[in-house]
């Protein structure tokens, strides 16, 4: 991750009364990253995600929000901005689904219409049917609510989400659902989120980063693979037994994907001589709208010239971006292949992974 | 056969004297509706106030709490050295009855408001007063709309002893019929203040339930 910083915590303390609830805490969290803090019970995670949209002020430190002072901004200002998914869901009782989704743009008094349609575009992004919206929110089993907690927060369409143990509340099954879903959503809006978990598991699965923290302070932070490699012995025990293991099987294949590939639009003319295409031997083929075609052979191009559509060869199996690095492993095992191309579910080439990207990723 | 004669008197009273009692009842109604309307005014704001800050809660809440156990006629004996006797003395009188159910229940309303919610509502960027009225007030509402309701059938019945202090109203119907022994205007009085309080309770009830739909607050019981 090259962004820019989004979200920085620079020794950032807070006291209630004498305890020092988190101490000392610093980190910084990139654009389009998802940075995950994650610990027992009681160690200050939600205590840290809040002093961020300053629902609890900091006793000492620095916060910057997007390279500003938290407290030099206006704090109604600053939680527009900021999308927040609470611990427990907290929906509005008295409001229709439809108008928790739109309460923030309601907030900022938005025309009725743009907060309908808004709504309207949102409870299909997370995968719920528009007759909900006229609901009320105990109307709605406890995933469907997470659903629409996570809707609400994308409403303002903020650059920054904050996301306490967002997945909480649901079965094992729903939850790596909601997941997957999460992780489809963020491969096209790339938000910056930070993400409080206590399940390791989940961790792995959603964190491009991982902080560890302990008794309010932040013990290691790093990808997945540097924490499963961590020596520090509060980390092991943490971590628990195999981790490398349920690491590979819960880190998405995103993480190891390449995204910078010579891709060409059909019908597109092709100069194999063209830069982006250097130490390439193919090309990947979409559509106007990014759907994958296949690849073509670039070695067997003499010069510029049109893609022959009879020469697109269609693409070997491919893996969902949600899917893990186990799978993807065990698949080109299988098909003895170096990579493998990650498709979405709706089609979208969205690059490949290989053995070598995923040893790299291993490797650190 | 004497118990017969009193309903036919009862009976003509109502038929004959409709004017006299219409009237009755509607200083009556007008008594208790400004008394409502300056209690609604004023407990609602000072219960909002009261629950932000906690060092008043306690002190405001017993002070109403004694105000509320002094008897009616007690009551009267001190307004009617202050202000003399009419309209003016009932209505504080029947003002300082309805608000401490109203003033308790806008303390406590928006005290049980949950804090997850309300904490979700910050989150989002509401302000204080968007806190306020979005959604602290309407999920306060059932609580404060009781608190209310009960404020107002009871002032329609305290409101009786106002005639005690010169202002007219159902008791003077109640009064004469029993200076002048007249038996059927005292139990048509009587009755016609049970069913009048009755209908006002029912007529109340029916406008909280009508409120509630459309905020959607029945979902929340
Ligand atoms: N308002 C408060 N006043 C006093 N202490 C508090 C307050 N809020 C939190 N704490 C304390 O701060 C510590 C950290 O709480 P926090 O909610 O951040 O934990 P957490 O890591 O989110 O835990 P969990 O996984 O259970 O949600 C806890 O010991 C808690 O008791
Ligand atoms: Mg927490």
């Amino acid at each position: 991750m090259t962004g820019r910083v989004e979200v920085e915590l620079q020794n950032v303390s807070k006291f209630y009364g004498e305890d020092k609830v988190v101490d000392e805490v610093s980190f910084q969290v990139k654009q389009g990253e998802i940075f995950v803090l994650i610990g027992p019970s009681g160690c200050g995670k939600t205590t840290t995600l809040k002093m961020i949209n300053q629902l609890v002020p900091h006793t000492s430190g620095s916060i910057f929000v997007r390279g500003k002072d938290v407290t030099e901004l206006d704090t109604v200002e600053l939680r527009r901005s900021i999308g927040y998914v609470i611990q427990y869901i907290g929906l509005l009782p008295h409001l229709t689904i439809q108008d928790n989704i739109a309460f923030v743009l309601q907030l900022k008094k938005c025309p009725k219409k743009k907060q309908r349609e808004r709504a309207m575009e949102l409870i299909e992004t997370v995968g719920l049917p528009l007759s909900y919206l006229e609901r009320y929110p105990r109307e709605l089993s406890g995933g469907q609510q997470q659903r629409v907690g996570v809707a609400r927060a994308l409403a303002a369409d903020p650059e920054i989400l904050l996301m306490d143990e967002p997945f909480g509340a649901v079965d094992p099954v729903t939850r790596e659902q909601l997941q997957n879903e999460l992780l489809r959503l963020q491969e096209t809006i790339r938000k910056t989120i930070v993400f409080v978990t206590h399940d390791i598991q989940e961790a792995f699965k959603m964190g491009d980063r991982i902080g560890i923290m302990r008794g309010g302070k932040l013990v290691t932070i790093g990808t997945a693979m540097d924490i499963v490699k961590e020596r520090d012995d509060f980390v092991r025990s943490f971590i628990g037994q195999g981790a490398v293991f349920s690491a590979l099987d819960t880190i998405p294949v995103t993480r190891a994907l390449i995204r910078d590939l010579p891709v060409v639009k059909k019908e597109a003319l092709v100069d194999p001589a063209q830069p982006a295409f250097k130490g390439w031997d193919y090309a990947f083929v979409v559509d106007d709208r990014g759907q994958s075609l296949g690849y073509i052979s670039l070695a067997e191009m003499e010069g510029p010239q049109k893609i022959d559509p009879d020469k697109v060869e269609p693409l070997p199996s491919s893996c969902l971006p949600g899917d893990s690095l186990k799978k993807a492993l065990e698949e080109m095992l299988w098909g003895s292949r170096a990579w493998l191309p990650v498709v979405s579910e709706e089609g979208s080439f969205l690059g490949i992974v290989s053995f070598q990207s995923c040893a790299s990723l291993l490797a650190g | 056969m004497k118990s017969d004669f009193l309903w036919v008197k009862v009976w003509n009273y109502i038929v004959s004297k409709s004017d006299f009692w219409l009237s009755a009842l509607g200083s009556h109604v007008q008594l208790v509706l400004w008394a409502s309307i300056i209690v609604i005014v004023l407990g609602v704001p000072i219960g909002i106030f009261i629950s932000r800050h906690k060092k008043l809660r306690d002190p405001v809440l017993s002070v109403i709490g004694v105000l509320y156990t002094i008897p009616i006629l007690g009551l009267f004996g001190f307004l009617i050295p202050l202000m003399g006797i009419g309209l003016k003395p009932a209505l504080i009188a029947l003002t300082i009855y309805g608000l401490l159910p109203v003033i308790r229940n806008s303390c406590v309303g928006i005290e049980n408001v949950s804090p997850s919610v309300k904490e979700a509502a910050l989150g989002m960027g509401a302000n204080r007063t968007q806190l306020l009225f979005k959604v602290e007030l309407p999920l306060a509402f059932p609580v404060i709309f009781a608190g209310i309701r009960t404020a107002i059938v009871m002032n329609f019945s305290v409101a009786t002893y106002a005639v005690f202090i010169g202002a007219a109203g159902m008791g003077t119907i109640i009064l004469v019929g029993m200076r002048t022994f007249n038996d059927g205007m005292l139990v048509a009085g009587t009755i016609l203040l049970a069913v009048t309080t009755v209908l006002l309770d029912r007529l109340l009830g029916w406008l909280e339930k009508m409120v509630q739909r459309k905020y959607g607050m029945e979902n929340l019981k």
